[in-house]
């Protein structure tokens, strides 16, 4: 492989950073291991991108510290930092070649002509855009733009990888199939990657390890599975999937709509309801129902069977669930 | 596009009662044809011999010494002005790019005030400023710089001081349009791969605003081989340039054929700059701003600026004060009470002005120049807005054709419409009457209105068009009711540009009119080709009064829409 095999730790240690009265960044804190794939998820304004261009060195930071493979990188420059980075728009120079592309991080670290050329070619069938190595940016379809940026990147040689939404401008089909190729070029590539991204399928399908971040605070960090099955409270239990919160006579309960059981199925459940009936609705995989129970709306996400399709609507249903499948209580 | 397709329909167009192509495109052709191709042409031919065909006049031109170095002073002067206003453009289009809305909207101010003050009013202030007892030079000596007075004017440093500010934003807001496009996320990919702040400049930046510096450099050159105004009042001997070359031999020398020779040397040279800027950057990019990109534009981000960014920002600000300078210090200096020129004014008062309002001839003058503006306004809004409909109906193979055509009198050096409109008119006795320079105002005005006016039918939507007449409208009244409302924006932002054009036009004046019929520029340029008084520093600041003014209107105007 043309990149090493392993990156570099990341640590970032109580970083604060304020615009004006608004914490951008408030405390956040995070260790990402060599080789981890560590997504920064967040809706718009929870501070994600402002983490990753922090790291990048793209912006300043009020106070704490972020060390790469132990060394304090705060007063290097962007520049000097060895950092790969991969934009939202991909950030191609409009005016230069595939290859020239590629090649101008190599450029910038002086290395010989003969070696530029090998490693950009190596790079290139990394991404297999052999093919395209002459043409320009914009002669380039918008998935093939994201594997040059991606190979301008990855040919540097980085500590850590930094990608910024990189699939958010691809539509959906293409963009499956390059988290596929993600997911293969970190499997083979074992780079660090600090990713971003505010689509919880693409954290949850790419990831190592979560990072949920809202309002500048990172909220939990932790595998994905441990962040679905085991949220440390309302907000990543309702950001992550979906979410029903039953009141139950010892406190609210929350439970995903996938273990909620109905009818016959509610038997062997801890815990039993007499839910109504809001409607039925056929999804294809099963049926998605929706039940009100004290004043609160309840979904259920169930397989097909002809009890369910039997179901009437403003009838009274049993709806149970058992308790190992409650995610959280408050 | 469709609402033109369905024109060009034979079957559809009977029901349609639409507005006839011709109609729109006749007048101003008609115009163009008697007073733009006609005195062009006529001067032309006697370039080429009035008995026979004789190529000698370019022969001497090419022989006799004087006459080789007055080409070669023309074109370096142009050259030189050409990298003086790229040079001064960087850092001030950077800054402009990088500053906050505020900022931004006050450095575009200072870009586009000077761009709308009559060039001879900026370059009678250059000389107040500059001249061996003027502004520049007490300040120098009283601060102990030098012993003696600097000669910045009547010589090279003169005319390329007051051909750079007269130009320069041609260049600025091409390249301030660049910056704009130029996303940061590119910048900041050059600089995660290891790029320092030169080599970003160098191989980012730099190509990728080129397209827009060298379109704005054409412009420039273009404009400055033609030259007039400012190398004859602000140039010595040395710096006699081709136009003024042209005029002499009519004023003086009575070399008609010679002067022609002139022309059409000049006139070739500007027209294969403009077809290498058509064939490089279509003729589009005069009048639209670049597309529309999704990143966010090049900024500075919480980082700050780097040590060399804020040297360009020191260098930025050196060329606004460039810019502004002159505008600014015209006003105090109007409002001084000596009879001598000085800055600060011990004392202030208005006499000036009211020596002005009080003088006949500047009274007869600026009421003259009103007139004729007036004359210009009305003549070329109708006419251009006319050319206007009728290119935007017409089939699109022969429409980009017809658009060059209709601006080329923006294009062509204003000494060639001039002297052609001199040797015309001369014999009908229009001449001494307001009629001949109006006439040869409109054909410079009317390019104005015909491209903002197209602007404006550009983003009107057709559609509009298509429902009012479903809902029964005539063609007239839907164009009073429905499409009128909707471009008079345009209209009114022609109406401005040809007032501007035809207020403070000083080559046509000098040719086309005398001693009876002379505007308020023509009197201005005589004063200060002679000796400044005050009077006229009360003169400018009055023009460039209501040239603020007349902006002020149109951004009132297009605020409100």
């Amino acid at each position: 492989m043309t990149v090493p095999a392993l990156g570099k730790a990341v640590s970032i240690r109580s970083l604060d950073k304020s615009y004006g009265a608004t914490k951008a960044l408030n405390g956040v804190s995070l260790e990402i291991a060599a080789g981890e794939f560590c997504t920064l998820l967040g809706a718009s304004g929870s501070g994600k991108t402002t983490l990753l261009k922090t790291i990048a060195g793209f912006e300043n930071y009020d106070t704490g510290a972020i060390l790469i493979g132990g060394t304090d990188i705060g007063p290097v420059p962007v520049s000097k930092r060895n950092i790969g980075m991969v934009f939202q728009n991909y950030a191609l120079f409009p005016h230069m070649s595939v290859r020239r592309n590629v090649a101008f991080g190599l450029e910038m670290r002086r290395l010989t002509k003969a070696e530029i050329t090998s490693r950009v070619e190596e790079a290139l069938a990394l991404v297999d855009l052999t093919a395209y190595a002459e043409r320009l940016p914009r002669q380039l379809s918008g998935g093939q733009q994201q594997r040059v940026a991606l190979a301008r990147a990855l040919v540097i040689k980085p500590d850590i990888l930094l990608m910024d939404e990189p699939l958010g401008a691809l539509d959906k089909n293409l963009r499956q199939s390059i988290q596929l190729e993600l997911k293969r070029l970190h499997a083979a590539v074992g780079a660090t990657v600090v990713y971003v991204t505010h689509d919880q399928e693409e954290a949850l399908f790419l990831s190592d390890r979560i990072a949920l971040m809202d309002k500048g605070r990172i909220v939990q960090a932790a595998s994905p599975r441990d962040l679905y099955d085991r949220p440390a409270n309302r907000f990543v239990a309702g950001f992550l999937g979906e979410c029903n919160f039953i009141p139950t006579p010892t406190g609210t309960v929350a439970v995903r709509p996938e273990k909620l059981r109905v009818g016959s199925q509610a038997n062997d459940c801890n815990q039993v309801f007499e839910a109504r009936l809001l409607s039925v609705i056929f999804i294809g995989r099963g049926y998605r129902l929706i039940l009100e129970l004290e004043g609160i709306e309840i979904t259920v996400l169930t397989e097909t069977s002809d009890e369910i399709a039997a179901l009437r609507t403003n009838g009274l249903v049993r709806m149970g669930f058992r308790k190992e499948d409650i995610i959280a209580t408050e | 596009m469709t609402m033109i397709a369905r024109h060009a329909e034979p079957g559809r167009r009977a029901a349609w009662h639409g507005f006839p192509v011709w109609l729109g495109l006749l007048p101003f052709a008609l115009v163009l044809a008697i007073l733009f191709a006609v005195p062009v042409f006529s001067l032309l031919r006697l370039a080429f011999g009035e008995g026979g065909f004789t190529l000698a006049h370019f022969q001497r031109m090419v022989d006799v010494p004087v006459y080789r170095s007055v080409l070669g002073t023309t074109l370096g002067i142009a050259a030189l002005v050409t990298l003086l206003a790229v040079l001064a453009s960087y850092p001030l289009a950077y800054v402009m790019a990088t500053v906050g809305p505020r900022m931004r909207s006050l450095l575009l101010l200072l870009v586009l005030l000077p761009f709308w003050t009559s060039a001879l009013v900026r370059t009678t202030a250059w000389i107040i400023l500059l001249q061996s007892n003027g502004v520049v030079n007490k300040l120098l000596m009283g601060s102990g710089l030098t012993s003696s007075p600097i000669a910045f004017i009547y010589n090279l440093s003169g005319v390329l001081i007051g051909m750079t500010h007269v130009l320069m934003p041609f260049i600025v807001l091409p390249l301030y349009a660049a910056f704009r496009n130029l996303e940061l996320s590119t910048v900041q990919a050059a600089e995660s791969l290891g790029a320092g702040p030169l080599t970003i400049f160098a191989r980012i930046i730099l190509p990728l605003t080129a397209p827009g510096v060298v379109a704005g450099s054409m412009i420039v050159f273009m404009n400055a081989i033609g030259f007039y105004l400012t190398p004859a009042l602000m140039g010595g001997p040395g710096q006699t340039m081709i136009a003024q070359m042209i005029a002499s031999n009519i004023n003086t020398d009575l070399n008609w054929p010679f002067a022609a020779a002139l022309a059409t040397v000049l006139l070739v040279a500007t027209i294969s700059m403009l077809v290498l800027f058509q064939r490089f950057f279509g003729l589009e990019r005069l009048i639209e701003s670049g597309g529309g990109k999704a990143g966010e534009p090049f900024t500075v981000t919480s980082r700050g600026r780097s040590p060399g960014g804020w040297a360009t920002v020191a260098a930025a600000g050196l060329v606004a004060a460039f810019l502004i300078a002159p505008i600014i210090i015209v006003f105090p200096m109007s409002l001084g009470s000596s009879p001598f020129l000085s800055f600060p004014p011990e004392s202030y008062s208005l006499t000036w002005y009211a020596n002005f309002f009080s003088t006949s001839k500047w009274v007869a003058a600026l009421t003259r120049s009103l007139q004729i503006a007036g004359v210009v306004v009305v003549s070329s809004v109708v006419l251009g807005t006319l050319a206007a409909l009728g290119v935007s109906r017409m089939r699109p193979r022969w429409r980009a054709a017809v658009e060059t055509i209709f601006i080329l009198p923006m294009i062509v050096p204003v000494i060639i419409l001039a002297v052609g409109l001199y040797y015309l008119l001369a014999p009908t006795g229009l001449v001494g009457s307001i009629w001949g320079v109006a006439l040869g105002h409109v054909v410079l005005a009317t390019p104005y209105v015909f491209i903002t006016v197209r602007a404006a039918l550009k983003s009107f939507d057709g559609n509009l068009e298509l429902a009012a007449l479903g809902l029964g409208a005539s063609w007239p009244t839907m164009f009073r009711r429905v499409m009128l409302p909707g471009i008079a924006p345009g209209i009114a932002a022609g109406a401005i540009f040809a007032f501007i054009t035809s207020f403070d036009d000083v080559v046509i004046a000098l040719f086309l009119t005398n001693i009876r019929s002379r505007t308020l520029p023509k009197l201005m340029y005589e004063g200060v080709a002679h000796e400044i008084d005050p009077t006229i520093i009360a003169a400018s600041c009055l023009i460039i009064l209501v040239t603020i003014l007349v902006l002020g209107a149109n951004l009132l105007v297009s605020k409100r829409t």
